[in-house]
């Protein structure tokens, strides 16, 4: 008897904690956020508003989702709730992208795989401009750092993208849209400091001129810290740079649009780097500074014949430069493009357009890297055409397509697409497309020596007396790496706040590129003697990889968002009979298999936000990365309409965890990501 | 340990679904095509700009005139007070055209449908941002119509009638109305 009353004692007081927990849950946040009188409509743009649905909000995010592609859109929005700094860390929002950090200035981010730090399969592009340098097809992601707050959204395709975009649009398109100089109007301030933010902060004014222009200019200043190795001493990685640009939109009324924008940086990243070398011992690590620099300048014409037609033609002219001890570049672009688009009849829409691209690369020759010649001009022209074809009206479409152009390398390349969406009703989309791509050679897959080891003398692997010098090297006869894919998706508003969107892919790659073993011979320059025994690139992998990516979208309540996405990828990599390659079948490992992430955005009350954001990356075994889990939170209070406070905590579950692996051929130590805290001041006037 | 964790979550899930049942959505005052609705006012404020005489002197508030039924209800409480090139906005009800002279943006409730000529009629020659939700609105010489496109609201602006009353709208609302002109062709941009 006594038992069963302690037994009901201990009940009620149990059920009495949970309901008071109940209650507490109850009066908080859901309340304040269920009103739908509760969104300040002073706050939303005219675009936002002509997207609201009179019935509900629309969870049909943009006009995109109807495409016949993987497409995932970073907002402004997503940006400022995730509390990233930074490009690489703002990719990490997109379901199925691989974004592994190297050391605090280095990246490695691919879509679909392939990862690395000289990932070469994705396109990027930053208001039109495209920012993979043709030294080795990838990005130096430490020079792409707009101002975060001028970003109107990030686009990103997974999969091919090759007909509109062209060659290197090959597993994925990354395009970084600004503002527009007219929604940036006023004064904007912000400052951040943080555990392992140095201080950062950026200004920017935009006015108006005359009756119909618009300007904004800006400067950005930021300066990270060092992180740690693995060992869990301080790492020399710090990065900071310098940036300052404008952006000027001029319109008519009517018929005409007219955008000038440039921008140029300058900054220093570190990093540690080993080197081989011909004496003993053989390798020198040593602390190394990358000085980065560039600019560029860009002009945009858009012009409206009518509803069904108009033309944009776009020039601009980009200068970069790096130099570190491994490899100085100086390269200038000048790329030129040209789009119509037109009607044909009631039902059919065709997009045409030419570009021409003109690219000058000045290396520095170093003992790491030595390219031959140092010093090129490439040509690339390119010609694309899409037709898309409504079927049925408002249920099927059948977009068809081909890019065109010839380079330098390989010379004459197409790469066509066929592409059909079903829209049974306004709420599913099913859509599924065959492309082919290709990814053409890259200045150091032609030209390059790269030294990326010395192997010491009367060793086990060498036993002869004079040291045996690795080599990885370009080749005339490199061709272009080919892609067959072949997508499925599907997108479903399932009820007025849940939408799901599905992506499945299954690709087939031929021509990849090897490292083919070649012979040793002798080698008498630089002293001291040595021998050589060189990889030489090859076309002798071929290989599939399948996946799907998951988004599912939910509010529940107006003012509360959940995200949560869920990403799946295999490789299977085969070489050719004869191929002598022993490292390129690794990339089958060194991608996650399964990535998972969770967001929540809830506004609390009128001027409260907090956001949280649960990531899963699994393991990398040819990398030795084990999987990990981070927890990001912010909190940001408006105190005032202009002025905003954030608190952000990133990767809170662990102390320290490494992303990424040595990147290959040019050895510079991989650092780990830290727990950290920063705070953040946003004024605005 | 994990067993509560999980029926700790368990019971914040059910919190939620309670909370959210029991939401108060019905007693939302305002319909929600005339929060939207009210969002464009204000972004028709700010996107206008009036010549200096439409304001006797620089004291003089941005009136915002609802002619008719009220349809907003409090949508608009977060619109008054707001200041557009300097100038409060100040939202003023009325229901006799004899009223509307001081208006500056004069939004005509759909209650007022029938006496629509008179109204239009009365505006001539004044500078007023004339808005309403009435089809063929900005054809028959009112300034912006807010119109339904299937689920959603968008705009036509007529332009001439725009210039008649010295008003200057932005390129960036012309770039998203449909511009409607009064010969009746009506052209898409």
């Amino acid at each position: 008897m006594e038992f069963y009353i302690r037994d009901i004692r201990g009940r009620v007081k149990k059920i009495l904690i949970l309901a008071g927990l109940c209650f507490l849950l109850l009066s908080f946040p859901v309340h304040a956020l269920n009103d739908l009188n509760q969104i300040d409509i002073t706050e939303l743009s005219l675009e936002e508003l002509m997207d609201m649905k009179i019935t509900s909000v629309s969870k049909k995010p943009q006009k995109m989702y109807d495409a016949a592609a993987a497409v995932f859109v970073i907002t402004q929005d997503d940006i400022r709730r995730s509390g990233v700094t930074s490009i690489p860390e703002a990719l990490r929002l997109v379901p199925g992208l691989e974004v592994a950090r190297i050391d605090a200035n280095k990246w490695a981010i691919t879509s679909r795989g392939f990862n690395g730090r000289f990932a070469n399969k994705l396109l990027v592009l930053i208001d039109g401009r495209s920012v993979y340098t043709p030294l080795f097809s990838g990005v130096f992601w430490q020079m792409k750092n707009p101002v975060l707050e001028d970003v109107e959204r990030i686009e990103v395709i997974r999969g091919p993208g090759a007909t509109l975009w062209g060659a290197n649009a090959v597993n994925g398109v990354i395009n970084i849209i600004t503002k527009d100089a007219e929604e940036t109007q006023g004064g904007l301030v912000s400052a951040r400091i943080g555990t392992k933010d140095r201080g950062s902060g950026s200004v920017r004014y935009g006015a108006r001129v005359g009756d119909d222009a618009y300007f904004r200019v800006y400067a950005k200043y930021s300066d990270r810290d060092n992180s740690v190795f693995a060992s869990g001493s301080e790492a020399n990685d710090n990065w900071d740079l310098r940036r300052a640009g404008f952006r000027l939109d001029w319109r008519t009324p009517y018929d005409d649009s007219w955008t000038l924008q440039g921008d140029i940086f300058t900054g220093n990243n570190s990093q540690t780097v080993t080197e081989p070398y011909l004496y003993a011992p053989y390798s020198r690590t040593f602390e190394d500074n990358n000085e980065i620099g560039g600019g560029n300048i860009l002009t945009r014409w858009k012009h409206v014949f009518s509803e069904s037609s108009d033309m944009a033609l776009q020039l601009y002219y980009d200068r970069t430069e790096h130099e570190d001890t491994t490899l100085r570049e100086n390269r200038d672009t000048i790329d030129i493009d040209f789009q119509h688009r037109f009607a044909v009849g009631e039902s059919q829409e065709v997009l045409w357009g030419v570009g021409y691209r003109f690219t000058s690369g000045d290396i520095g020759n170093r003992f790491s890297v030595a390219l031959e010649p140092d010093n090129r001009n490439d040509h690339l022209y390119s010609a694309f055409v899409q037709d898309d074809i409504t079927l049925i009206e408002d249920k099927l479409r059948l977009t068809l397509g081909s890019k065109f152009e010839h380079n330098d390398y390989t010379g004459f390349e197409y790469q066509p697409n066929a592409r059909v969406l079903i829209t049974p009703d306004p709420h599913h989309t099913i859509w599924a497309a065959v492309s082919r791509a290709v990814r053409t050679p890259s200045q150091v897959e032609h030209d390059a020596r790269i030294n990326t080891e010395v192997v010491p003398p009367g060793t086990a692997k060498n036993p002869s007396a004079l040291p045996v010098l690795l080599t990885a090297q370009g080749d005339d006869d490199f061709r272009s790496e080919e892609l067959t894919a072949y997508e499925v998706g599907y997108r479903v508003l399932a009820t007025d706040n849940l939408f799901l969107d599905i992506a499945t892919f299954y690709n087939v790659y031929d021509n990849l590129r090897t490292l083919e073993t070649g012979t040793t011979s002798l080698e008498p320059s630089p002293a001291p003697l040595h021998l050589v025994l060189p990889s030489t690139v090859g076309n002798e992998m071929n290989g599939e990889t399948y996946g799907a990516e998951v988004v599912a979208d939910w509010r529940p309540v107006d003012g509360w968002r959940l995200q949560a996405a869920y990403s799946y990828l295999r490789i299977f990599l085969h070489l050719e009979d004869g191929s002598t390659d022993t490292i390129s079948e690794s990339a089958e490992e060194e991608s996650p298999r399964n990535q998972f992430s969770l967001r929540s955005s809830m506004d609390l009350y009128r001027n409260l936000e907090w956001d949280m954001w649960l990531r899963y990356v699994d393991d990398l075994p040819a990398l030795n990365v084990d999987s990990y889990v981070s927890l990001d939170t912010r909190l940001a209070w408006n105190m005032r309409r202009n002025l905003v406070l954030s608190v952000v905590g990133r990767n809170l579950l662990d102390r320290r965890h490494p992303e990424f692996g040595t990147p290959l051929f040019v050895d510079t130590l991989p650092t780990e990501v830290e727990r950290s805290v920063y705070g953040k001041i946003e004024w605005s006037f | 340990m994990r067993d509560k964790i999980y029926r700790y979550i368990g019971l914040i899930i059910v919190c939620f679904v309670l909370s959210w049942a029991q939401s108060p959505y019905a007693e939302s005052t305002t319909p929600r095509e005339y929060l939207i609705k009210a969002g464009f006012l204000y972004n028709f404020a700010k996107f206008v700009e009036w010549p200096d005489d439409a304001f006797a002197d620089g004291s003089i508030p941005l009136n915002l005139c609802i002619l008719g039924n009220d349809p907003f209800g409090p949508a608009l409480r977060s619109v008054e007070g707001e200041t557009f090139m300097g100038r409060k906005l100040i939202v003023r009800r009325f229901s006799s055209l004899r009223e509307i002279d001081s208006c500056h943006i004069l939004f005509i409730s759909s209650s007022e449908k029938k006496r629509l000529p008179a109204i239009l009629d009365r505006m001539k020659g004044k500078q007023i941002l004339s808005v309403a939700d009435m089809e063929g609105f900005a054809r028959r010489g009112g300034i912006i119509n807010l119109i339904k496109v299937k689920d959603r609201i968008r705009f036509e602006i007529n332009v001439d009638a725009a210039r008649r009353a010295g008003l200057k709208i932005s390129s960036k609302l012309l770039n998203l109305a449909t511009i409607v002109r009064e010969d009746g062709g009506g052209g898409q941009r």
